[in-house]
């Protein structure tokens, strides 16, 4: 078999990255530049700044790239780019990198949607099983995701308002921790204990998700406890938050696999770090003799091997996007 | 020697190709959006209506700012690509010494952008394109000018660049490593303003 290799780049955030992927499991190298650092000043990303960035970092980190790999641009066989979802003026300096990439190396240019990525980081250093249903829980997405087979994605349910990441990282606020709070929240849960009565979130026959109203449970709480002069204990609140999205991601996870009759499952995107979602899934999947892939902490994040991964199946089936490509804010995963 | 010049910076885009001191290609048309998209099929359009390659290129010119942050960091994101790609020399141009290089008969051309809530940016040149006053972000009535000033700009004369005029201006300007060019936004961001204004009082 001829060896397939895959640059892949990721932008559509806060994090600069690129990676050469070979045949879509084997990682040859790759280079992440987080800005977190700078936008914790200001308590959340800010969406100018992260394009800032972008642009001063972008070519510095393909070269570092390529060195790590020993590699040159002609031994790339294609060019993979998150063009979407994300923030608009982070995503087209990827997008218009890897069309300008593209045109002088004369190579396909594969667009890749940033959930497909999520979910081909569990096809890192290993291959996925199908046919799957894919949790992915990010700071922009909660989704239920049926998988027949490779880059076959078929969306049973997803998030209503907030997304899971989105919940965590306001409650950590109410908690006064710094940004990014919602690996924070996870830490201090297990510090406490579960005493706050605060709702299961959209416990209902369907596969949707909802956050704000176990959101606006906690800061009512806070809020209350505060006007009666008395102290809200954090530890006992980040336990009781995170037991009842923890319950309610699983219990819907569950039933799909059921439902679709689905003996894999696969977890994706940012909040697949959640230490309590892990533990509870974990579980879950002994009971239930579902065998569990949850990518290692540093594919769960964003980063490029999981684009030029995803890039690779999206070549196999045919998707290429010509020099003009479009980054795209917001655009349904299929 | 063979350049590309690209300005990106406003919501027009100004693509030129130039051989030896005369334009072979040039683009001037308005863009409204997805600027983005667009300026690879352009500039592959150029090379593909010259007679040699986007990889014989000698040196490329950026207009890398002040002017539209997302038009800016569009161009200036294709041309270190290029230039890193192809290992060749980058220069770094004035948005307003370009709008400034328009033909008027007056002694000072002021490149002027609307910057929002009555500031502008602007820079005063000379006609050979010398600096007078250097580029920056002030309120439109803190300009000092009098008879001698040509006003250029959108709501002012039009502006009409001369493209061979500012790449021979520029022609032996040092280069800037790719890696190293940033958009020269001329105003940080107002997210930076008001932490520094905090850090300050």
């Amino acid at each position: 078999m001829t060896n397939t290799y895959i640059l892949g780049i990721e932008s559509s955030c806060d994090e600069t990255s690129v990676s050469i992927v070979r045949n879509g499991y084997d990682e040859i190298a790759t280079v992440v530049l987080s800005q977190m650092d700078t936008h914790a000043n200001y308590g959340g990303v800010v969406p100018e700044i992260a394009s800032r960035m972008h642009v001063e970092s972008i070519t510095i980190v393909i070269e570092e790239c390529l060195k790590k790999a020993h590699m040159t641009m002609d031994e790339i066989d294609a060019i993979a780019v998150t063009y979407g979802p994300g923030l608009i003026g982070c995503l087209l300096i990827g997008t218009t990198f890897a069309s300008t990439l593209s045109y002088i190396y004369n190579k396909p240019l594969i667009p890749v949607h940033h959930i497909a990525g999520h979910i081909y980081a569990n096809n890192i250093g290993k291959q996925l099983k199908f046919p799957l249903i894919a949790l992915v829980v990010s700071g922009g997405h909660t989704e239920l995701v049926f998988m027949k087979e490779d880059y076959s994605f078929k969306i049973i349910g997803g998030t209503l308002d907030d997304a899971v990441g989105e919940a965590y990282d306001k409650v950590a606020r109410v908690l006064n921790l710094p940004y990014p709070g919602g690996p924070l929240v996870d830490k201090l849960s297990y510090e406490g204990i579960d005493t706050y009565s605060l709702p299961l979130p959209l416990d209902d026959n369907s596969y949707n998700f909802s956050f704000s109203g176990i959101k606006s449970a906690v800061i009512n709480t806070s809020h209350n406890l505060k006007q009666r002069g008395e102290e809200l204990n954090k530890a006992n609140m980040a336990c009781s938050f995170q037991n009842r999205v923890v319950e309610i991601l699983t219990k819907k996870t569950l039933r799909a696999l059921k439902e679709y009759d689905v003996h894999n499952l696969i977890v994706a995107g940012g909040v697949a770090a959640n230490s309590g979602l892990r533990d509870s899934l974990k579980e879950m999947c002994i009971k239930n003799n579902i065998e569990l892939s949850i990518p290692e902490i540093k594919y769960c994040t964003d980063n490029a091997t999981m684009i030029a991964a995803a890039g690779y199946y999206a070549k196999k089936i045919g998707k290429q996007a010509d020099i003009d490509l479009k980054a795209k804010a917001n655009d349904e995963l299929n | 020697m063979r350049c590309l010049f690209i300005d990106t910076s406003s919501f027009f885009i100004n693509i030129a190709i130039t051989y030896n001191n005369t334009i072979i290609y040039h683009k001037y048309t308005k863009i409204e959006r997805d600027m983005s998209s667009l300026i690879i099929p352009i500039i592959k359009e150029g090379f593909d209506s010259v007679s040699f390659d986007i990889k014989n290129l000698d040196k490329i010119f950026i207009v890398n700012g002040p002017g539209s942050f997302t038009g800016v960091r569009v161009g200036v994101t294709v041309a270190k690509t290029i230039a890193w790609s192809l290992n060749i020399p980058l220069i770094p141009i004035s948005s307003l010494e370009v709008i400034a290089s328009t033909n008027s008969g007056k002694k000072y051309h002021v490149g002027l952008i609307d910057a929002r809530r009555g500031n502008v940016f602007a820079g005063v040149y000379d006609k050979k394109l010398n600096v007078i006053k250097e580029d920056r972000f002030i309120n439109f009535n803190e300009l000092d000018i009098n008879d001698d000033y040509e006003l250029i700009g959108e709501g002012y004369k039009e502006s009409n660049p001369d493209i061979l005029k500012v790449i021979n201006k520029h022609i032996n300007d040092e280069d800037i490593n790719p890696h190293v060019l940033k958009p020269n936004y001329l105003k940080l961001t107002e997210a930076e303003e008001k932490l520094n204004d905090k850090r300050n009082n």
